[in-house]
């Protein structure tokens, strides 16, 4: 319509009224802008919009009702599981300190040797996730048949075992021998602007190491460290994989296992919605506090190091140290990780390790076998590879539009893509389903759903790396092609798109990787014949398969370390540690 | 001779069906099934190795055909179910749970297609006594007791269910949540008729393993997790022939017998498909494989299990159709209570 009307207004040779003129000489940039808030709308706004809404809604009427927050908080067994959640929390945060802050310390400030020993913990903390990690310990520590309580009863006659796998500490180890890496990083950011000068000072003064340690290192980065605190709060509170193996069995419920209790039979999505309400409010107002708590006095700035670092010679203590760092890794990921694979090739994983129970069958089972597993893993690379894809383009689409302030509140369109990450994905997965998955858009039991709920979940993640690749081109470049008389797309693809192709291959392995293993926003999403490796993994272990399941765990595993590999290789060692969350 | 007679009976019974005119030949079923090319099926009455395995032998058998196999615990399946309805989208074909009360539920609700496999008549006994029109019995497996034979001798092995209350086996016993299980839940509602809330009292104060499907606890009883607990019968048996050291326990104050049907969505895709594959269930092919799993054989052409009990010497305490279509929902709100998850 508007094109055959400025044709025709070009034709007779007559000026268009103001507004057509104004649209002829639109850039094709202002159209992607509305395409982009349109996409935005789609993933961010649309679905906690929804959330809000059917929360208030009677589910038969959809009339106005607080029948559903009633529900959601009038039994004692649904505020207790909120308490189990936030003790779950605040225990796995603790822990989580205990583990990270001496390795943080040991290899920001002292003399300690190996430091890669620290950073091989981190890194294979990162690779495993949390529902394989508890199933290798289960098969470790489970009270009656694992081998640690097996020897241990053998070794002292005891009947009681060593350590019960189903407990809340049970929970709260798993999780947090996965989410100690947060501390760990923040705490070293923190530790590494600062100058030794103080503690010099005190050393001069007569203080002994430890005492300087405490008294005066500790408070300087204890604003790094309460960050850190607050994000593996956070990934506690919303974890779903960990409570619904270890904490079904042993009878703990939590926010995020209620949830899914609402999503069984009779289906309450209603409630389930009023219900994940404070785990939404929680999330947004503790991403405030830390960013509150980050930015004062700037004690992590992207300027520099403050003044002079040496490192401190602490004698002996130094293996000490080290061999802290070591057990870490050992039970975050060599212990567990051994023995996945050790099961996943055993007939039967109670027998141990023997030339009789050795077998190839169970992969034989999972990769030509079922056709479950088969169809699991395809999906699950096909969607976390459409996801990626489909995040970066955005996240560069909108990061170039900022950076280079080419329309007016473009900021919007930042804040936008970084908002969910202040939405739990077990939150926001409630929200795509109630607002795409029933009538009129039917999306239920779909790919489409599940790749672009994966798209709005690793949507800031995307968005942090294209903004930080964005900002290191300088826009002159572009101005020479368009002085040159190139077009606005002529320069992002000769000159911008060559110059971040290491920032798109992060970007891109960067949300491949967490989502290829997804599982709490997966959990709702899924259809008959979208199941993905994760929510496979989770249906199996009901069946007490752990033969199969660490077959597929082992699948997972290599897969992970191949394409975090490839990132070193490619990308450089820094790749991982661009990490927002 | 048995054979003989069975397709005597069956000649003849089939010929009464013949003038309702809606009984299909299974050559007819599949002419039309084969245009439709595929059969969903939303299954929890069978693992997910045997109801992938079955899934094969009908595409074996009826080229041209394949099987989907969505498999999860009776109350998760039918949550799926009931969210495919709300959704408004048709995805299942075939549904087999294991808890009567949904098949009753979906009948109410119009959601079922009446139909009549060609091999009806071709079932055991217990089988036939469940076939009203619109689901067809395809499991009959007893919930019973086990217990690990490395970890407790057989004069200390619990006699009935009550005695998995008793504190000597604290630590060691191993249940399932009828929240997630259906077997569970028709399990948990005998319990409560026989012994009221104490049995459940107790058994909490024991630290039961919880398992989501009755599956797990034979799995961790043969594995060495724990002693003791519920187990269903099918995969003791298979745990047992299987030389892994679990003997199964027959409760003298009865096991329950879990009947589980099949049934036709109305709304299927696929309908002949559908209605083809549940005459496989009942057929000869897959009770041949799940005698080899341990589950008793639905047609009267296959003889069960070697070295277990056959279904007429195990002693049942069985509970009314309709006790069981009301009781499963409250108890598993109970549950939720008295085991707080």
């Amino acid at each position: 319509m508007t094109d055959q009307a400025s044709d025709y207004a070009a034709e007779a040779g007559q000026q268009p009224d103001g507004w057509l003129r104004r649209f002829r000489n639109l850039e094709p940039i202002n159209l992607l802008w509305i395409l982009l808030i349109a996409i935005l709308c789609v993933l961010v706004i649309w679905p906690i919009g929804f959330l809000l809404k059917v929360s208030f809604e009677d589910p038969s009427t959809g009339a106005f009702t607080l029948q559903n927050y009633v529900e959601a908080y009038g039994r004692w067994r649904y505020l207790e599981a909120l308490i189990n959640s936030c003790l779950l929390g605040l225990c796995t945060a603790a822990l989580c300190v205990v583990f990270a802050v001496p390795m943080a310390w040991a290899v920001s400030r002292t003399n300690m040797p190996a430091k890669w020993f620290a950073w091989a913990s981190v890194l294979g903390a990162f690779i495993l996730p949390p529902y394989l990690t508890s199933i290798g310990w289960i098969l470790i520590a489970g009270p009656n048949s694992g081998w640690l309580n097996e020897g241990w009863q053998w070794l002292t006659g005891s009947e009681t075992p060593l350590f019960n796998i189903y407990s809340f500490f049970g929970m709260v180890l798993m999780i947090a021998l996965n989410a100690f890496p947060f501390i760990f990083l923040f705490t070293k950011a923190g530790l590494d602007m600062i100058s030794t000068e103080m503690e010099e000072a005190a050393a001069i003064l007569g203080s002994p190491t430890w005492y300087t340690s405490l008294k005066i290192t500790l408070p300087l980065v204890w604003p790094s460290i309460l960050g850190g605190i607050i994000i593996v709060f956070l990934e506690s509170i919303a974890l779903f994989g960990v409570p619904a193996i270890l904490g079904i069995p042993a009878r703990i419920n939590v926010v995020t296992t209620q949830l899914f209790q609402f999503f069984g039979y009779p289906f309450r999505m209603e409630v389930a919605a009023a219900y994940s309400m404070p785990l939404l409010l929680i999330t947004v107002s503790l991403i405030w506090v830390q960013r509150l708590l980050l930015n004062r006095k700037g004690f992590v700035t992207q300027t520099g190091k403050g003044g002079e670092r040496r490192e401190l010679d602490i004698g002996a203590w130094k293996w000490v140290l080290l061999a802290w760092c070591g057990f870490v890794g050992l039970l975050a990921m060599y212990l567990p990780g051994y023995t996945m694979v050790v099961a996943s090739f055993s007939e039967a994983w109670g027998k141990g390790l023997n030339a009789s129970n050795l077998t190839l069958q169970n992969y034989y089972d999972v990769l030509f076998v079922s056709k479950l597993t088969q169809e699991a893993i395809v999906n699950s690379f096909l969607f976390a590879g459409l996801a990626a894809f489909g995040a970066l383009g955005l996240a560069l689409c909108v990061a170039y539009i900022v950076t280079r302030n080419l329309i007016p509140f473009a900021s919007v369109l930042a804040f936008l893509c970084m908002a969910p990450f202040v939405i739990p994905g077990i939150v926001l997965a409630i929200g795509f389903y109630a607002a795409y998955a029933p009538p009129p858009l039917g999306l239920y039991g779909t790919a489409a759903i599940i790749v672009v709920a994966f798209m709005a979940r690793f949507l800031p993640i995307s968005y942090g790396t294209a903004a930080a690749g964005m900002r290191s081109i300088n826009p002159e470049m572009e101005e020479a092609v368009r002085v040159l008389g190139g077009g606005r797309f002529t320069a992002i693809r000769h000159v911008v798109a060559p110059l971040l192709k290491k920032t798109l291959f992060a970007g891109f392995l960067l949300v491949f990787i967490p989502a290829t293993r997804e599982l709490s926003a997966a959990i709702f999403l899924v259809g008959p014949n979208t199941r993905v490796m994760s929510v496979l993994i989770f249906d199996m272990t009901e069946e007490g398969r752990f033969e199969a399941v660490a077959a597929i765990g082992c699948i997972i595993l290599v897969t992970t370390t191949f394409f975090v590999w490839l990132g070193f290789k490619l990308v450089g060692r820094d790749f991982m540690m661009r990490t927002p969350r | 001779m048995k054979r003989l007679m069975a397709l005597a009976t069956a000649t003849v019974l089939a010929l009464a069906l013949g003038q309702t005119a809606t009984a299909q030949t299974a050559d007819e079923l599949y002419a039309k099934a084969k245009e439709e090319g595929e059969v969903t099926w939303y299954v929890s009455q069978f693992s997910t190795g045997l109801a992938e395995d079955l899934g094969q032998i009908f595409s074996e058998k009826y080229p041209g055909i394949s099987v989907n196999v969505i498999r999860a615990t009776g109350q998760v399946i039918y949550a799926r179910l009931a969210q495919d309805v709300r959704a408004g989208v048709a995805q299942a074909d075939v549904f087999s749970g294991t808890d009567l009360g949904h098949l009753h539920e979906l009948r109410d609700q119009k959601m079922l297609m009446e139909f009549t496999p060609p091999d009806a008549d071709t079932v055991r006994a217990p089988f036939k006594d469940m076939q009203p029109g619109f689901w067809y019995a395809t499991t009959a497996n007893p919930t019973v007791m086990a217990y690990n034979t490395e970890q407790v001798s057989a004069e200390e092995a619990p006699k009935n269910w009550t005695d998995l209350t008793d504190p000597k086996w604290k630590g060691k016993v191993a249940v399932t949540h009828p929240g997630f299980s259906g077997g569970a839940g028709s399990w948990a509602v005998l319990m409560k008729k026989l012994y009221g809330e104490e049995f459940f009292t107790g058994l909490r104060d024991n630290d039961p393993y919880i398992g989501r499907s009755l599956i797990d606890p034979p799995t961790v009883i043969a594995a060495g997790e724990r002693a003791v607990g519920i187990a269903v019968f099918s995969v003791a048996a298979r745990n047992k022939i299987a030389g892994n050291p679990i003997e199964i326990i027959y409760p003298t104050d009865g096991s329950k017998l879990s009947l589980g049907g099949t049934a036709v969505l109305a709304n299927a895709p696929h309908p002949n498909a559908a209605q083809l594959f549940v005459n496989f269930i009942i057929g000869k092919e897959a009770s041949e494989r799940m005698v080899e799993n341990g589950m008793l054989p639905i047609s009267s052409a296959v003889e069960p299990p070697s070295g277990v009990r056959s279904l007429e010497d195990i002693p049942t305490a069985d509970l009314s159709e309709d006790e069981l279509v009301k009781g499963v929902q409250p108890i598993i709100e109970e549950w939720r209570d008295t085991f707080g998850g």
